[in-house]
């Protein structure tokens, strides 16, 4: 049994947890009925705040001034800044929320109150994004004009706004071989879905399930006769470095012979009689055959005859 | 070609007519004293019916050092192009679009050459089509080339080619509560290279052509309502790929020292795959909000990619077979197989807000994958001491992977300011795939297990002074490779500052420490990234941008030399410095007009395994020559060098100068 004082510290505790962490907005749930004299409407708000009432006829949330399924016909503004009636009499910016001052993640569940059930959703509750508390608001800029204005869309613009979160990443595209995104023939976007993914790293997927690195690397999805199991069981990741390498075909080591063997370096255990099973081995992955004289030019990179790394369709040491 | 044909399309779309009439000025309403008084309608700016531009100009480069390696990491040539053009056109009649959107960069013989169209019409459809062609060399001796001690250089794993992908989708009724979408996608490649063709104890470079195709296509519907959402998709893919690697004449191969007296060549060489392939998926997502204090979320994914193989060789020369000792003098070698992968995805998890500060995330995920191919090859060997010999060798395969995933995440709103992070990840899967080379066995198979401790904290001091921090730790009993995550810990530091209005820092610090000490391993692997980046715009006239990154890897690994099986200890170092940095200067203004000054670029500086440089200044000049025409000059350097392959470097000067013309 509890004793009176721990009684009291478990109420003191739990009324602590239900209550809002300063001025925390209430949990996304439908769109709340506030009464309809709190409202200002979004053309008033025009008529202060112009230029952003005319850019924000092309934005895509213009639609919520004229949806009815949205609960804010002729409120757009509203929609995001709350009843506007009385600021609109006080002209005072306390009478007003305003998302871009607001903790990001209160900022983000403002936004959830209409984006909630959408298909980015599904990832967005396991992204590091969501997680980090990275607002809506730190990519979308949703006063912008134009249909796509809530983000940018040109590559160059897109590589531009992640990194300057990601400075790291970035810089290992000043590496010698990378993927062309300092030469804006390709964006993070392509290989990242920010919203998140059920890949790792909010990678994006291709064709339902597959790693999205077969949109554009068809001709090395297979699947293959013989597979290489580290494509399948681990990713590209296992040999490559995507974002950028000081080594040749973005290779994580500098030469290929010590990639292969740091994997291929496992005795056999030797199957049980009768089985042609070799159940958990210290690791997959056999030894190379003797005849592999490392100090011979020829066997110093594997992939001169294992030529079909990725997979081969005829060959089990994937030599054709 | 392709040039003229982008600009013959955009033709038609500049040709469609401006507004007869332009809408009516703006007209500022009175301000509302009564939050119910509706307002005097404002309009629309009065944009212009077609805005955008048009950079084009000349390229100059000059490469010295290799030319190879330039073409392999940069690859921009001189001559006309254009750099960009972009337009966009607004129909206040609203006919067959609200907006349309284009933008096309690098054409006219650069590797990388893109296009974007978006049309749109509000509550009707949303078109957007994606095309780029991206050119890929690659020539590196010092990557591939055995022979280089004979004093010839070449990269016998190298390639010329160009890939193409297409997009086009097409969303139907956005907005609405039920919107159908289709999507087609093609992805190709083609070009020329140089690969190996092994067979009897010698591999031989010989030229190849390589083809590939993927056309992809899916529809689906999204169905939003208030409390749930479901997206249903259907799709299909269809592949084809043709490669074909050929000789005629003699060729003696890497391995130039006679076997037993006898030198073995390659002097004919035909050999094709003929590959097609074909896959169907499905997707079902599904998001669900029935009560305020909890949000659902699932999806299933399914495909099933299967491919067909056929595979025809003929090689004539001297070759041998090892554990037989059989010289034989051509080789005729027939192969069909058929391979399928079903691929099952699924996952599963929920937000709950038991409390106001509370957020509880849970998440299970399964992935399961399962390869099987079956085939024949048969295999006819042509000796002039023996007859004939036709081998029929049955070929199969498979491989198995079972992932799965259980996270819990707790995320407690100490006050508005401070946010902690807590949760727990278990990985488990098995896996079975074909044992490779000398254990001579059908298969083995493996186990992952993995607990990972996660933490985090978000502390935002101000709006000025923000820092956020994770963290993760994992023990594991079983991997599937030695290089695999095994007990390991991982770090990720970030903080934000707005010094002042003109002043803003950020840092982060990354750190990955993983380790496996089982014996014959004894994986030590240790990475870490620190950078720190600086913008400021002291007024109106400059701004500097700056960044700088050290990285530094480790890695030490046992592994076993294969001639002997002698344990040795694979190292590799990375020690690398990045800078980056942009100074843009407002130069004096003349009749109005502003030219600007941009100098900057970047270097990258490392030392290791490989050590190398690379650096990237440049230098950018604006000058307006009317209010919408701007003449444009960049001049850029690279310069790449490799300590241990300094015949590998380059230094190339670039000057591109054009015209910008604006509306």
């Amino acid at each position: 049994m509890l004793s009176s004082p721990q009684v009291v510290v478990a109420v003191v505790f739990l009324g602590w947890l239900c209550w809002p962490a300063g001025a925390q907005a209430p949990a996304p749930a439908a769109p709340a009925a506030p009464a309809a004299s709190d409202y200002a409407g979004s053309e008033v708000c025009g008529t202060c705040h112009e230029d952003i009432y005319n850019a924000f006829q092309q934005n895509p949330h213009k639609l919520v001034d004229t949806q009815k399924r949205r609960g804010f016909e002729g409120k757009a503004c509203e929609s995001c800044h709350g009843p506007g009636g009385k600021h609109a009499g006080s002209a005072d910016k306390k009478d007003i929320l305003n998302p871009a001052h607001m903790p990001p993640g209160e900022a983000a569940r403002d936004c959830l109150k209409c984006h909630l059930n959408q298909p980015t959703h599904i990832g967005r509750i396991q992204s590091s994004h969501a997680k980090n508390e990275v607002g809506c608001t730190a990519c979308h800029a949703i006063h912008r004009n134009g249909p796509n204005g809530l983000v940018p869309r040109k590559m160059a613009a897109i590589n531009e706004q992640c990194a300057s979160c990601h400075t790291a990443v970035w810089a290992e595209f000043q590496r010698p071989y990378k993927h062309r995104l300092p030469e804006s023939a390709m964006s993070c976007v392509d290989c990242h879905n920010p919203h998140g993914s059920i890949l790792s790293v909010s990678r994006q997927t291709y064709a339902a399930n597959e790693p999205g690195c077969f949109r554009c690397h068809g001709n090395l999805r297979g699947p293959f006769t013989f597979e290489h199991a580290p494509i399948r069981l681990e990713g590209c990741g296992a040999c490559h470095e995507p974002h950028g390498s000081a080594n040749p075909r973005m290779l994580i080591r500098a030469e290929v012979r010590y990639m292969c063997l740091e994997c291929h370096a496992n005795l056999p255990t030797g199957a049980p009689t009768g089985s042609a099973l070799i159940k958990n081995p210290p690791a997959l992955g056999g030894v190379p055959p003797a005849f592999h004289d490392l100090l011979s030019p020829q066997f110093q990179n594997c992939t001169v005859c294992h030529m079909k790394i990725h997979g081969s369709y005829v060959s089990q040491n994937l030599l054709k | 070609m392709r040039l003229l044909s982008a600009l013959l399309l955009s033709i038609p779309l500049l040709a469609q007519a401006p507004p007869a009439t332009p809408p009516a000025p703006a007209t500022a309403a009175a301000p509302a004293v009564a939050a119910t008084t509706p307002a005097a309608p404002i309009t629309p700016s009065t944009e212009d019916w077609l805005t955008g531009s048009i950079d084009l100009g000349y390229r100059f480069a000059s490469v010295g050092g290799s030319n190879d390696d330039y073409r392999s990491v940069v690859n921009l040539g001189s001559g006309p192009r254009v750099f960009g053009l972009d337009f966009t056109i607004i129909d206040p009649m609203k006919r067959l679009f609200d907006r349309l959107d284009v933008r096309a960069y690098n054409w006219g013989g650069d590797p990388y050459n893109t296009v974007h169209v978006h049309a749109s019409k509000r509550g009707l459809y949303d078109f957007n089509f994606d095309y780029r062609d991206i050119a890929y060399f690659n020539f590196l001796p010092s990557y591939a080339d055995p022979l280089l001690g004979s004093g010839i250089v070449l990269d016998e794993d190298s390639y010329n080619t160009r890939r193409r992908m297409s997009d086009f989708q097409l969303d139907l009724l956005p907005g609405s509560r039920i919107m159908p979408y289709l999507a087609y996608g093609r992805d190709s490649g083609q070009g020329t290279g140089i690969t190996t063709f092994e067979t009897g104890n010698n591999e031989y470079p010989v030229s190849d052509n390589m083809f590939d195709k993927t056309d992809n296509y899916r529809a689906g519907v999204h169905l939003e309502f208030n409390r749930w959402h479901v997206t249903l998709e259907q799709g299909g893919t269809t592949l084809r790929e043709d490669q074909d690697a050929y000789l005629s004449g003699f060729n003696a191969g890497n391995n130039t020292a006679p076997y037993f007296g006898q030198q073995l060549d390659l002097t004919g060489l035909t050999q094709a795959y003929g590959i097609s392939g074909n896959s169907i998926y499905s997707k079902g997502l599904f998001t669900a909000s029935p009560f305020s204090w909890i949000d659902l979320y699932g999806q299933f994914l399914y495909s099933r990619p299967e491919t067909n193989v056929s595979y025809n060789q003929l090689n004539y020369g001297s070759f041998v077979v090892l554990s037989s000792l059989l010289f034989y003098t051509g080789e005729q070698a027939l192969e069909y197989a058929e391979t399928k992968e079903p691929h099952t995805t699924g996952s599963f998890g929920f937000e709950l807000r038991p409390w106001q500060r509370v957020r509880v995330i849970e998440s299970l995920m399964t992935d399961r994958l399962h390869t099987a191919a079956a085939g024949l090859l048969t295999d006819l060997i042509l000796s002039p001491s023996s007859v004939a010999q036709t081998t029929p060798l049955p070929l199969s395969s498979q491989l198995v992977m079972n992932y799965n995933q259980e996270q819990i995440d707790v995320q407690l709103d100490v006050t508005r300011k401070l946010m902690l992070r807590g949760g727990y990840r278990y990985v488990w899967g098995d896996a079975e795939a074909p044992a490779a080379l000398i254990a001579g066995v059908g298969l083995e198979s493996s186990e992952l297990r993995q607990n990972v401790g996660l933490a985090g904290v978000t502390y935002r001091v101000t709006r000025k002074l923000s820092a956020n921090l994770d963290f993760e730790a994992a023990s594991t009993s079983h991997a599937y490779f030695r290089t695999s995550l095994y007990n390991y810990q991982k770090m990720r530091a970030r903080a934000r500052y707005q010094v002042t209005a003109k002043l803003a820092l950020q840092a982060s610090f990354s750190l990955l420490d993983n380790q496996n000490p089982s014996p014959g391993i004894n994986y030590d692997f240790l990475s870490r990234q620190n950078s720190l980046s600086v913008s400021w715009i002291p007024g109106k006239r400059v701004s500097v941008l700056g960044e700088y990154t050290r990285s530094t890897l480790r890695s030490d690994i046992n592994y076993l030399e294969p001639e002997l099986l002698i344990p040795e200890l694979s190292l590799y170092r990375d020690d690398a410095h990045t800078a980056s940095a942009l100074v843009d200067l407002a130069l004096p203004r003349y009749s109005g007009l502003a030219p600007r000054l941009a100098f900057g670029g970047s270097l990258f500086i490392s030392s290791g395994s490989r050590p190398t440089s690379y650096y990237q200044p440049l230098a950018r000049l604006s000058i307006p020559l009317h209010k919408n025409l701007s003449w444009n000059s960049e001049y850029r350097f690279y310069g790449y060098g490799e300590t241990f392959y300094q015949y590998e470097g380059f230094r190339t000067h670039i000057l591109q100068t054009g015209i910008k013309l604006s509306r």
